[in-house]
């Protein structure tokens, strides 16, 4: 098989010891690569029941076939580990020059596993490979310990690394590499866990594709088509175009999700931001989109600028009730600088501040307590959960834990799944995302669902029967899992004329294998068959596909449509009733032990 | 003898967001249908705020390229033909949803 090195390389930090291990091919042909490798590897390598911050959660980062093939935006890593957030399944992607450099060492993916002694780094290079101390790079944020990294390795490094979150296992503390994030489900504090501060990576081949003069044609076309209409919300303004819209159609996330407009929406609107903030604009590597803009403020005398997208913008602007973009940007700049989740960090202040609203005693200092429109009180209390201090230190278990920690009925308004918290979506309003969030295997999560295309667009009425909305909000799902194990960016998915013929045609000149759409389809699903698996190893019931109790207004969702649409979701997958996977069902990996498990 | 009948523009107002917001330099523009559907909108936009010529309106037949959509009392649609009466909320935006 082309396009891939066919192995992975295992790394013990409590032993030291590495070793090189065979991939055989049928794993690429039926989960791809990217996602649905480093899923299928934690399948395999995570024992049911492991402590997600033990020695015994992997955690693993993955590459796909498309890394280092000249296809636009296909630059991306996959992570993956057992989540400390919810227990499941945690995976995250990550673009950019890490992914060259990991395939370039010759591995397609990285298994690490046990716990150093002692706060350490990771360098691979090629087939070397070594665990060296790194005291001297703790308390560094991810940027600057990159910067440690490369003066000690190389410049031709590339460093995935975690802030200060990370090392205190902040449940969701992210991975940086490149000013990147692989951020969501707390994969930072995994690697913390590990005291595995950074990960360095060089090397010096790439595999050979099997039909190169071909593939270059076709990457050229794809990457004229991403400069086409379908990108180019992304390329000129960026995701944050979403938040003023969202607004005036109801569905943007406000003041902990009480409400789903605000009224200073046009104060932190990407239109406000794109005239007065916005400096310039940057592209991962191999990517023609360049949809990364860059924001400044200077408001307070010092300057900074930070890489902004819609979901950082929501939970740290509108969630909070704060209508000064100069607090958002600083905001979003300061979850960088200390590794965390910007998504969940924002979600997790806006219940806090829900409980001061509510006079709910949460056990620390009236003074340390943020409050709905507040800005000077969200820089603290991020500052304060990146170094899990003070408050910080109940906030840093995130919503489903602190809720529970503090009783008193706040998990009422703790917005979650699975213990991960909210997109930038009001469920109420966007019924196939609903579902999508509900049965989600990491949680609530807008990109591995996607569901949210359907709602907002002319694709079904609001009065679609309960199958057809669980089919399409399946075949979205398995979209997403396509394009996340592709490692194609989803800001290119309306820049195909047909997207799973193309990618087909791409993944059949990579590899040299002859892929159908109909085989990208059933992969799709093969993927959320893998992950669904997992969580089912590791104590997943049906009671955990739900949506936060206040989302059920009584009007436009309530439970019982919810439920009847999970059900119409579980008939259309092929589970019974229970959510189970059943034997027979032609989704599962062929030579995995996958189906006596589920149905048992 | 039969009845003669004269029909006058009616005011439309467009809600723009994103691109075609930066474009127009405005976030909201009134414009003047006599026909009063979704094409004839368009093409009134496009005499209002020609900078959305080429990016968002087709040069040539004056109506959305791909990348657009119209969200008209809450649908969303490119279906040239949709009435639009004068109290009609009509956005236009970005058909790529989400981030």
């Amino acid at each position: 098989m082309h396009g891939v090195h066919g192995r992975l390389l295992h790394i013990d930090l409590a032993t030291g010891l590495s070793e090189a291990r065979p991939i055989p091919d049928a794993v690429f042909r039926e989960v791809l690569g990217g996602n649905g490798l480093a899923s299928w590897l934690l399948l395999e390598w995570c024992p049911p029941g492991a402590d997600a911050l033990g020695p015994e959660n992997p955690l693993i980062f993955a590459t796909s076939p498309f890394v280092g093939t000249g296809i636009t935006t296909a630059s991306k890593v996959a992570v993956a580990a057992k989540s400390p957030q919810t227990g499941m399944i945690g995976d995250s992607l990550s673009s950019s020059y890490l992914a060259l450099a990991l395939k370039r060492t010759g591995f397609d993916a990285l298994v690490i596993t046990g716990r150093a002694r002692d706060m350490s780094l990771l360098v691979v290079d090629d087939d070397r490979v070594e665990i060296r101390p790194a005291r001297h790079l703790l308390g560094l944020d991810p940027v600057m310990t990159a910067e440690a990294v490369r003066l000690e390795t190389s410049a031709g490094f590339r460093v995935a690394a975690i802030g200060v979150a990370g090392e205190r296992l902040v449940s969701y503390a992210a991975i940086a590499n490149d000013g990147r994030l692989a951020g969501r489900t707390g994969t930072g504090a995994v690697m913390g866990s590990k005291n595995l501060k950074a990960i360095a990576v060089s090397g010096s081949h790439l595999p050979q594709v099997a039909h190169p003069a071909e593939l270059a044609r076709a990457a050229r076309e794809l990457a004229r088509k991403s400069l086409g209409p379908g990108s180019a919300k992304y390329r000129e303004i960026g995701t944050a175009a979403n938040l003023a819209f969202f607004s005036r159609i109801g569905i943007l996330p406000t003041r902990n999700f009480q409400s789903g407009s605000f009224e200073q929406a046009n104060a932190i609107s990407g239109e406000t931001l794109f005239a007065e903030h916005r400096v310039d604009k940057h592209a991962c590597a191999a990517c023609t989109i360049g949809c990364e803009h860059h924001y400044r403020t200077s408001d307070d005398g010092s300057e900074t600028t930070v890489r902004l997208e819609y979901e950082s913008l929501f939970a740290l602007g509108s969630l909070c009730g704060i209508a000064d973009p100069n607090v958002v940007l600083r905001a979003a700049a300061l979850c960088d600088m200390l590794g965390i989740d910007a998504i969940s960090t924002g979600v997790t202040i806006a219940w806090a501040m829900e409980c001061v609203e509510r006079g709910v005693d949460v056990g620390y200092p009236i003074e340390e307590l943020p409050r709905f429109g507040d800005g000077a009180s969200v820089l603290r209390v991020i500052q304060a959960i990146g170094e899990r201090v003070g408050l910080g230190e109940l906030l840093a278990l995130g919503t489903r834990a602190a809720s529970a920690q503090v009783g008193q009925g706040s998990d009422a308004w703790a917005m979650h799944v699975k213990g991960l918290e909210m997109p930038g979506y009001d469920p109420r309003k966007l019924r196939t995302l609903a579902l999508g969030l509900a049965v989600g295997t990491r949680g609530a999560c807008h990109s591995r669902s996607s569901a949210y295309e359907i709602d907002l667009s002319d694709r079904l009425t609001p009065r679609a029967e309960a199958h057809v909305r669980a089919r399409a909000a399946a075949d979205a799902e398995d979209q997403a899992a396509v394009l996340d194990s592709l490692t194609i960016c989803k800001f290119l998915r309306h820049c195909f004329d047909d997207l799973y013929d193309e990618t087909a045609n791409l993944y059949s000149l990579v590899t040299g294998i002859p892929t159908t759409a109909d085989d990208l389809r059933q992969a799709g699903t093969r993927i959320t068959a893998v992950k669904k698996t997992f969580n089912i190893r590791q104590g997943w019931t049906r009671a955990d596909d739900t949506l936060p109790p206040r989302v059920f207004d009584g009007d436009s969702l309530t439970r019982e449509r919810l439920d009847e649409l999970i059900d119409a979701y579980y008939t259309v997958r092929g589970w019974d009733e229970h959510g189970i996977p059943q034997a027979g069902v032609p989704v599962l990996f062929s030579s995995m032990v996958l189906v006596g498990e589920c149905s048992g | 003898m039969t009845e003669s009948t004269i029909t006058l523009p009616v005011a439309i107002r467009v809600e723009l967001f994103g691109v075609p917001a930066v474009l127009a330099a405005r976030r909201e523009v009134t414009v003047h249908s006599v026909i009063g559907d979704l094409s004839s909108v368009a093409s009134a936009l496009a005499v209002v705020c020609p900078t959305l010529i080429g990016p968002v309106l087709h040069a040539e037949t004056g109506w959305l390229l791909g990348g657009y959509t119209f969200v008209v009392d809450d649908t969303f649609t490119r279906d040239r033909e949709h009435p639009i009466a004068p109290d009609s909320s009509v956005l236009l935006v970005s058909s790529t949803a989400g981030g």
